[in-house]
């Protein structure tokens, strides 16, 4: 949902989120989000694609600055209610996102974010850092905008070292490493600065969501958004229900990714929620099937490609992701579930230990004639 | 060529060669013009402002709508909506003039009674017009009683079916014969797209202002208007049409509809053909189709819906929910 913006020096408003005034080339404010009142809801009875379940309620509300706005509940709405979050379009109160980490995925995520209109708090250990991966950000946004789009969509990025940046933020998504111990810190850590209403998503594929909001205030406000790589481009979220998950909470994490133009598939915390618990045992199988000799790299890809019909190889897939992440998940699998399909071949944690992690450091199950992706 | 959908419900676009294809070797100029249910309303205007490049104008109107699941037509019909203020929240058509409607009963005291006289008033009619969807059939108060809630108050008979349909005109700058009809006004307006952009959504400023328009042009006012052909895609449309267009003051247009001063024999008709809502919407065919009608009208040749002498008629076609208004005036030829 567009926030929309308006013109402090001629007064107009618009519903979209513009950068300045058609009329007068001022730079636009946005529209602060206030209690809004509905004015008319109608109850839709008629299913249309993406909006299946009926009935559901229309409303048109109005904000005590007059602005207007469409919103769609699931419950009933009467004349001259206050919306509340779930009715007034949560994801269109999600405008300022924060993303934590700055690996690929973490990288992936600025850049939807920004592609989508959202302003981005950008926090990661070294600025250094962020910076380089900034430039990759830029390059990738250069593609799909012209000058002015990449500049305004840069504007809306804040990058920091400190979390203390996020404080703002309607929602914090972390995309640290995937381990149990640094998630559960930098949990705590945002939750520290963060208002009462923001979210807190972990990016985590496999780990224990319970274990990760141990010590947490806010449980209730935590949930999983599992993204794929290259999130610009999968359109696969996989939302992540807690154990103290609120409902609400679970319907905004669906509708924001929603918003975001992705199919959310809602999964219990259980290991691996469905895509990993599916996928493992597959990467793990194809590393065996070369270590065993059976086919070179190429041949077990290509195999799996035509037989499967999987648009990429497990193994090209493996190094896509990375080893180390790979070999961080199955083990964390393996450990939870007891189960040997889970437990990483011997090939993965040797390639993990000579630093051939895939396709970021140029060599892994393959070695990559493209230039290693920095981050 | 007036269409909406034929991209997504037939991935056919570029019709005006397709239509080309059904004259050969002719190779006259030709596009699509589209602006969602105003595309007709909107391509006659075109043609209207063209003929001193071009004389005489073909403006053919034609959609397909039949063949494609409801929820995937609900949506694609959507796309006269605003994608991300309206569609990502629900807002199909249906459920965008609820909204309307419910505004305006909040405002005026309008009741559903009134949205089924102008049910009872429009499927009358069309079983008076061979060309008309529900020709063949007889809608009853029983049948709209026992019509589902579609998005409430409006219910299955307060909305226009899912037609197809194509009507056809043709356009010149001088008389082609005794039979041709002027053309006393055209004007087409713009306005936001979604509900949530307006102050007020009993009103579509883009037919008040198409309409003064081409009033104008004609040298009428509301008060000459002898017979309306509106967009009545719901029935609260037919209401809303009328105030905008002048043939009644906001929140009065029920008092006409009460008294019968619509229906063919009374002071106002409105929609002898049946309208949208019983004539049929085959969208990109509507807004020239309603030309057909005002020109057999005036020509006095509508048989068993013939309106009594009629000297101005005026057409109404709206695309989204006042997104777009094409306003015509047709006048009797003298």
């Amino acid at each position: 949902m567009s926030s929309g913006g308006s013109c402090s020096t001629c007064g107009l408003t618009y519903a979209y989120d513009l950068a300045v005034c058609t009329s007068c080339g001022s730079m636009l404010e946005p529209l602060r989000v206030s209690r809004r009142v509905a004015l008319a809801v109608t109850e839709v009875a008629t299913p249309s694609i993406g909006h299946g379940d009926v009935p559901y309620w229309c409303v048109l509300a109005e904000a005590e600055d007059g602005h207007r706005c469409v919103a769609k509940s699931s419950r009933a709405v009467s004349v001259g209610d206050t919306l509340t979050e779930d009715a007034a379009a949560p994801a269109g109160c999600i405008q300022a996102v924060g993303i934590v980490g700055s690996g690929v995925m973490a990288r992936g995520l600025v850049e939807l974010m920004l592609s989508r209109g959202h302003r981005v708090v950008w926090v990661g250990r070294s600025l250094e850092r962020l910076d380089a991966s900034r430039e990759k950000v830029v390059e990738r946004l250069a593609k799909a905008m012209d000058e002015n789009q990449t500049g305004e969509a840069l504007g809306r990025l804040v990058m920091s070292g400190s979390t203390t940046a996020l404080a703002e933020c309607d929602i914090v998504i972390e995309a640290i490493v995937e381990e149990l111990e640094p998630k559960q810190d930098i949990i705590r850590r945002i939750e520290e600065v963060v208002g009462e209403e923001c979210i807190i998503a972990t990016n985590t594929s496999s780990l224990p969501l319970d274990a990760m909001s141990l010590g947490m205030r806010r449980p209730q406000r935590f949930g999983g958004l599992h993204f794929f790589n290259p999130p610009m481009r999968m359109r696969l979220v996989e939302v992540v229900r807690g154990p103290q998950t609120d409902d609400a909470v679970e319907s905004m994490l669906v509708q924001f990714a929603e918003s975001l133009g992705k199919t959310s598939i809602p999964v219990a915390a259980g290991p691996g929620f469905v895509v990993n618990c599916v996928l493992m045992p597959l990467l793990n199988e194809a590393v065996r099937a070369l270590e065993d000799g059976i086919a070179p790299a190429e041949a077990i890809d290509e195999a799996v490609m035509l037989g499967l019909n999987h648009p990429m190889g497990p193994l090209a897939l493996a190094d896509l992701i990375g080893l180390d992440v790979v070999t961080n998940i199955m083990d964390d699998l393996y450990g939870r579930l007891g189960d040997e399909a889970y437990a990483p071949r011997p090939l993965l944690k040797q390639l993990v230990q000579e630093g051939k992690l895939g396709r970021k450091t140029g060599e892994g199950l393959f070695t990559h004639t493209r230039p290693p992706v920095s981050g | 060529m007036a269409s909406f959908l034929g991209g997504p419900n037939e991935h056919q676009l570029h019709l005006n060669a397709v239509i080309a294809g059904l004259m050969p070797g002719t190779r006259m100029p030709g596009w699509r013009v589209e602006a969602a249910c105003a595309s007709g309303g909107v391509a006659v205007h075109q043609a209207v402002r063209l003929l001193a490049t071009y004389d005489p104008i073909l403006v053919v109107g034609v959609e397909r709508l039949s063949g494609l699941p409801g929820a995937e037509l609900t949506l694609n019909i959507g796309m006269a909506g605003d994608v991300i203020l309206d569609q990502a929240e629900g807002l199909n058509f249906p459920a965008t003039y609820a909204l309307v409607a419910q505004q305006h009963m909040a405002r005026y005291g309008t009741r559903t009674r009134d949205l089924e006289l102008i049910s009872l008033k429009n499927h009358a009619n069309a079983t008076k017009n061979p060309k008309a969807h529900f020709h063949h059939k007889k809608v009853t108060q029983a049948d709209i009683d026992a019509g589902v809630m579609v998005a409430s108050p409006l219910r299955l008979f307060d909305c226009c079916p899912v037609s197809d349909g194509a009507a056809a005109v043709i356009l010149s700058s001088k008389p082609l014969g005794d039979h041709s009809i002027p053309i006393a006004g055209s004007a087409v307006r713009s306005d936001v797209i979604s509900l949530a952009q307006r102050a007020d959504c009993t009103t579509f400023p883009a037919a008040r202002e198409a309409a003064a328009a081409a009033y104008s042009e004609a040298g009428i006012t509301a008060s000459d208007i002898d017979m309306a052909e509106v967009h009545d895609c719901f029935t609260i449309a037919e209401i809303i049409a009328m105030e905008d267009l002048g043939i009644a003051t906001p929140g009065e247009a029920v008092k006409l509809i009460r008294t019968g001063d619509t229906e063919i024999g009374g002071r106002t008709p409105v929609n002898p053909s049946g309208g949208l809502k019983a004539g049929g919407h085959a969208i990109g065919a509507t807004g020239v189709g309603q030309i057909y009608e005002a020109v057999t009208q005036l020509r006095g040749m509508a048989g068993d819906r013939q309106v009594v002498d009629p000297t101005y008629v005026v057409t109404h076609n709206v695309g989204g929910v006042g997104g777009t208004c094409a306003v015509h005036v047709l006048r009797r030829s003298m």
